[in-house]
């Protein structure tokens, strides 16, 4: 029911990151989601394919790993990798 | 073009804990004891603390925060039983209070006039088991009215809470509830639970709570 709510804090974490290390386009965020996380896979995809439809994301795709426990993690960014500046 | 891998390994719940932990240092540092009500909706949140506010009010400095989806219709009717603002917290659709909000909300608190906080969460049985808001302990409460197997199908709310306040127990005539069946299903849940019973409407089972809500009060004034 608050899949919304984790997808937009998701996105807030993931902007951060990109500012903090200036990563260039996002491809894909990957979470982990504990099986007692209180959220559900299918509905926070859903959720994050809205969101991150929205710039700085332009359509990175969500890629939810699943775990037993109650894990809800960021756990990675796949990002574009344009080389070195020089 | 090529791509790479950002190890980020955070958890989602980091930042909403950070600010809960920082609302935790506040109250405590105050001395407040702080309890989050949460049930599903209609299950007597508002009712109970009406009815607490009105016969703890003049013994003990009672603030109160609300969260609703939609309205301060709450916070009005607590506001009829208490010359303390009531702050009210309009999620505006969110299915739960955050550990930000409540943070704002204590801003306007007096919290050295305060003996102890209640936060009434939006009335769900789900979403708010997941948010810290820096409070002492979940009191789940949970009516006769609905099924007995509610600790089951709900059990990480039912585990996170440290009490459970069973309610509208004047209704038990009325509705096929076995408190026996209820108490032993949220004990397999969570075997730490402790239970009040209490009828809010109809005043039963109060002076039990209230001796609970005396007995945290004073240990937080004489910490």
């Amino acid at each position: 029911m608050h899949e919304m709510s984790v997808a937009l804090e998701v996105c807030r974490m993931a902007e951060e990151r990109l500012g903090r290390d200036a990563l260039g386009g996002v491809v894909a965020v990957g979470l982990e989601v504990g099986d007692d996380a209180g959220v559900e896979p299918e509905n926070l995809a859903f959720c994050l394919e809205a969101v991150l439809a929205t710039p700085p994301f332009h359509g990175a795709k969500p890629v939810i790993k699943r775990l037993p426990g109650d894990v809800l993690r960021l756990s990675y960014l796949e990002v574009e990798d344009a080389g070195p500046n020089d | 073009m090529p791509v790479r891998t950002i190890d980020v390994r955070e958890r989602v719940m980091a930042k909403n804990d950070e600010l809960a932990a920082g609302v935790r240092a506040r109250l405590r540092a105050a001395g407040v004891p702080t309890f989050n009500l949460v049930s599903s909706p209609g299950s007597g949140k508002t009712l109970l603390l009406e009815r607490t506010l009105a016969d703890l009010g003049a013994e003990l400095d009672i603030a109160v925060i609300t969260g609703d989806v939609q309205t301060q219709n709450d916070a009005d009717r607590l506001a009829r039983h208490t010359d303390r603002l009531v702050q009210a917290v309009v999620t505006n659709g969110a299915c739960h209070l955050d550990a930000r909000q409540v943070a704002t909300a204590l801003d306007a608190i007096d919290l050295v006039e305060t003996d102890l906080l209640f936060i009434e969460n939006v009335g769900n049985l789900v979403c708010p088991a997941s948010w810290d808001l820096g409070e002492d302990a979940k009191v789940v409460l949970f009516s006769v009215t609905e099924g007995e197997d509610k600790p089951a199908k709900y059990p990480k709310m039912f585990r996170e809470a440290r009490v459970c306040v069973f309610t509208k127990m004047d209704l038990l005539a009325h509705v096929p509830f076995s408190v026996v069946r209820a108490t032993g299903i949220a004990l397999d849940v969570n075997p730490e639970l402790q239970f009040l019973y209490t009828s809010a409407l109809q005043p039963a089972g109060m002076d039990e709570w209230y001796g609970f809500l005396r007995a945290r009060a004073r240990r937080a004034s004489a910490a």
